[in-house]
C-alpha cells in the first residue's frame, strides 16, 4: 500500500520535472549557449598569447595581466591604473548625484495625489527608452562649445574659451547620472511607497524635526531602495561604453573604453580580455559587498525567484 | 505627512530636475529645424534631407526587424521559463542547484553590456571561422538581442503568475484541464497582460540598445543607431542626426503615452467592473 503510494508520488515529481524541463529549457539553455559558453570563452582568452594581429594563440601566458598591471616592453607605466581609478571615481560621483536627486523627487512625487503618482513616475522614466546613442549626443550638444551652458562656464573661467564643457570629465558624469537616473528612482520609490508614517509620527513626537527626523525615521526604512539602486547605477556606470565615448575625449577615458579598443582600433584579445576580468572582479566584488551590507542592514527583500 | 515648507522644497528640487530631463531632448528637436546652408531661421531642411537618404531607410528597416524578431522570439522563451519556473520548480528545493536557474537568468541582466557584447563578438567569430555559420549579421544581432531580453520577459511573466491565487491551477485541474489545456485556456488568458508588456519591454531594450548591437553587427548590418554613431564620428552631429533622433525620440514618447494611457484606461475600466459585480 505504502509502496503503491510512494511510486505515485515517484510519477508525479517526474512528471513535474519533465515539465519544468520542458517549459524553463529552451530558455535557460539558451542563455546558456548564447551567453555563459561566449562569456567562458572571453575569460580563456585572457590567458592565451597574442600573435601579431591580436588574435590569441598557443602556448598560454600571463604576460596580458602584466599589460593589464601596466607592464610592456617599455617598463612600468600607470595608466591602466589611473583609468581604473577614474572609472571608479566618475561611477562613483555619477552614483551619489543621483542618489541624492533621487530622495527629493521620490518624495515629491509621493506628496503628489495617488492618481497623478504614475504619470509622474512615466516621465522620469521616459527619456531612458529613448536610444542611448540618442540621449548622450543630445548631452554632447547641450555641452558643447556651442551651446548656452558653456557659456556661462567661460564667464566663470570654469573652462578656457573655444572650449566647451563636453568632452571632459564633467560631461562624462553628468552623462551617466542622466543615463541612470531612474534606476535609482525606480527602486527607491518602490521602498518609499511602502514607508510606515507612524515612525515619522513617533519622532516627531519626541521632538525630532528636519534632517534628524529623516536620518532616523525615513532613511533606514528606505536603506534597502537606496542599496539596490546604488547597484542598479554604480555597475553599469561603471563599466559604460557609450558615454566617455561621446563625451569624455581622451582625458575621460573609462576602462570600457580601453577594453572596445582592444577588440576594435588596435586588436590585441588577450590583453583585452584580461582587462575585462579586472573590470568583472571590480563589478563582483562591488555586487558582493552591497549584498553583505543589504543582509547586515536587515533589508533583505529582493530575490523575486 | 509631509510638512508644508517641505512639500515646497521639494517641488522646488524636483521641477528643474524634470526639465534637465528633458532639456538634452528638446535642444536635439530644437537643432534638428535648422535651416538650409547658407539660409536664416528654421526649416524642415534636415527631414527633407532624410527623406532622400536610402541609407537611413535602410538602417531603419534593419532596427525594425531586430526590434521585432528578437522581442517576439524572446517572448516565447521568456513566457514559457517564467511559467515554468514558477509552476514546476519545487519549492521547497534547497541547496547549490535549486539556485542555479535564477543565477542563469540575472546574468545576463547583471553583466555590463560591453562584456556582453564582446563575448558575443569573440564566440560569434570563433564559430564562423570553424563551421561558416553565424557570420556577424542581422542574425548574430537578433541572438545577442534574444539573449538580453528573455529574463526581463521571464520576469515579467513569473511576477505576474506568482500574484495569482495557485487554487487557480487546482481547480483548472478539478475540471479535467492537462497540462496544454491549462496552459492555452487558462495561463495564457491570465498572463497574457504580462506577456504583451513582456514584449513591449524586449522592442524597448532593443531600441534603446547600441553596445551590444555594435560588436555583434557586421558590415552588412547598419541599424539607425549604429548609423547615428558612426555619422556623429565622421562629422559630427549633422542637422540630419538631429532629424533621425528627434523621429525616434518622438516615436518612443507617444508610443510610451498611449500604452501608458491605454493600460491605466483598462485597469479604471476594470476596477469599475469589479465594483459593479459586488453591488
Amino acid at each position: 500500500m505504502s509502496a503503491a503510494v510512494k511510486t505515485e508520488q515517484e510519477i508525479e515529481s517526474g512528471r513535474q520535472r519533465l515539465r519544468l524541463w520542458v517549459t524553463s529549457g529552451p530558455g535557460l539553455v539558451w542563455i546558456m549557449l548564447f551567453l555563459l559558453l561566449p562569456s567562458a570563452v572571453l575569460l580563456g582568452i585572457a590567458f592565451f598569447s597574442a600573435d601579431d594581429y591580436g588574435s590569441p594563440v598557443l602556448p598560454l601566458s600571463v604576460q596580458p595581466f602584466q599589460q593589464v598591471a601596466g607592464y610592456s616592453l617599455l617598463g612600468w607605466d600607470p595608466g591602466n591604473i589611473i583609468i581604473v581609478l577614474r572609472s571608479l571615481e566618475q561611477a562613483g560621483i555619477a552614483t551619489l548625484v543621483s542618489a541624492l536627486l533621487s530622495y527629493p523627487l521620490v518624495f515629491f512625487i509621493l506628496s503628489r495625489p495617488a492618481s497623478i503618482r504614475p504619470l509622474l513616475l512615466l516621465f522620469i522614466v521616459l527619456p531612458s527608452w529613448t536610444n542611448q546613442v540618442v540621449r548622450t549626443y543630445a548631452w554632447m550638444e547641450l555641452l558643447g562649445p556651442a551651446a548656452p551652458v558653456s557659456w556661462v562656464a567661460h564667464i566663470l573661467h570654469a573652462v578656457p574659451p573655444d572650449l566647451g564643457l563636453a568632452p571632459g570629465r564633467f560631461a562624462v558624469t553628468t552623462g551617466l547620472a542622466y543615463n541612470y537616473l531612474p534606476y535609482m528612482i525606480v527602486p527607491l520609490y518602490a521602498s518609499a511607497e511602502k514607508l510606515d508614517w507612524t515612525l515619522v509620527e513617533a519622532g516627531r513626537d519626541l521632538y525630532a524635526a528636519g534632517l534628524r527626523l529623516f536620518w532616523h525615521t525615513v532613511f533606514p526604512q528606505t536603506l534597502p531602495g537606496l542599496l539596490s539602486g546604488i547597484i542598479f547605477v554604480a555597475i553599469p556606470a561603471f563599466g559604460d561604453y557609450v558615454v566617455p565615448q561621446l563625451l569624455g575625449g581622451d582625458k575621460a577615458l573609462m576602462i570600457g573604453s580601453l577594453i572596445a579598443n582592444q577588440f576594435t582600433e588596435t586588436p590585441d584579445w588577450p590583453y583585452g580580455a584580461a582587462l575585462t576580468i579586472i573590470m568583472l572582479v571590480f563589478t563582483g566584488l562591488g555586487l558582493v559587498g552591497f549584498r553583505v551590507l543589504t543582509r547586515k542592514l536587515g533589508g533583505a527583500e529582493e530575490a523575486t525567484i | 505627512m509631509i510638512p508644508r515648507g517641505v512639500r515646497y522644497a521639494l517641488s522646488g528640487i524636483s521641477w528643474p530636475v524634470y526639465a534637465l530631463l528633458y532639456t538634452p531632448l528638446a535642444l536635439v528637436a530644437y537643432y534638428s529645424f535648422s535651416p538650409a546652408p547658407n539660409q536664416t531661421g528654421h526649416s524642415l531642411y534636415a527631414y527633407g534631407q532624410l527623406m532622400h537618404d536610402a541609407a537611413v531607410f535602410t538602417a531603419l528597416r534593419r532596427s525594425l526587424i531586430l526590434a521585432l524578431g528578437s522581442a517576439a522570439t524572446s517572448t516565447a522563451l521568456g513566457t514559457l521559463l517564467g511559467y515554468g519556473l514558477c509552476r514546476f520548480r519545487a519549492r521547497n528545493a534547497t541547496g547549490v542547484l535549486a539556485n542555479i536557474p535564477s543565477l542563469i537568468i540575472y546574468t545576463p541582466i547583471i553583466m555590463p553590456s560591453l562584456v556582453f557584447g564582446i563575448s558575443e563578438l569573440i564566440f560569434f567569430n570563433f564559430v564562423h571561422s570553424a563551421t561558416g555559420f553565424l557570420g556577424a549579421g542581422l542574425q548574430t544581432m537578433i541572438i545577442a538581442h534574444i539573449t538580453f531580453q528573455v529574463p526581463y520577459v521571464a520576469l515579467t511573466v513569473y511576477a505576474r503568475l506568482a500574484g495569482l491565487d495557485p487554487y487557480l491551477f487546482d481547480a483548472a485541474q478539478d475540471l479535467y484541464a492537462d497540462g496544454i489545456k491549462s496552459f492555452l485556456y487558462l495561463i495564457i488568458p491570465v498572463v497574457q497582460p504580462a506577456i504583451i508588456g513582456g514584449f513591449l519591454l524586449g522592442i524597448t531594450l532593443s531600441i534603446d540598445d547600441f553596445t551590444i548591437s555594435f560588436f555583434t553587427a557586421g558590415p552588412g548590418s547598419v541599424t539607425l543607431p549604429i548609423y547615428i554613431y558612426s555619422a556623429i564620428a565622421r562629422k559630427g552631429i549633422t542637422p540630419e542626426v538631429n532629424a533621425i533622433g528627434t523621429l525616434m525620440i518622438g516615436t518612443i514618447v507617444v508610443l510610451a503615452l498611449v500604452h501608458f494611457f491605454i493600460t491605466r484606461h483598462r485597469e479604471r475600466a476594470g476596477q469599475f467592473a469589479a465594483r459593479g459585480n459586488i453591488a
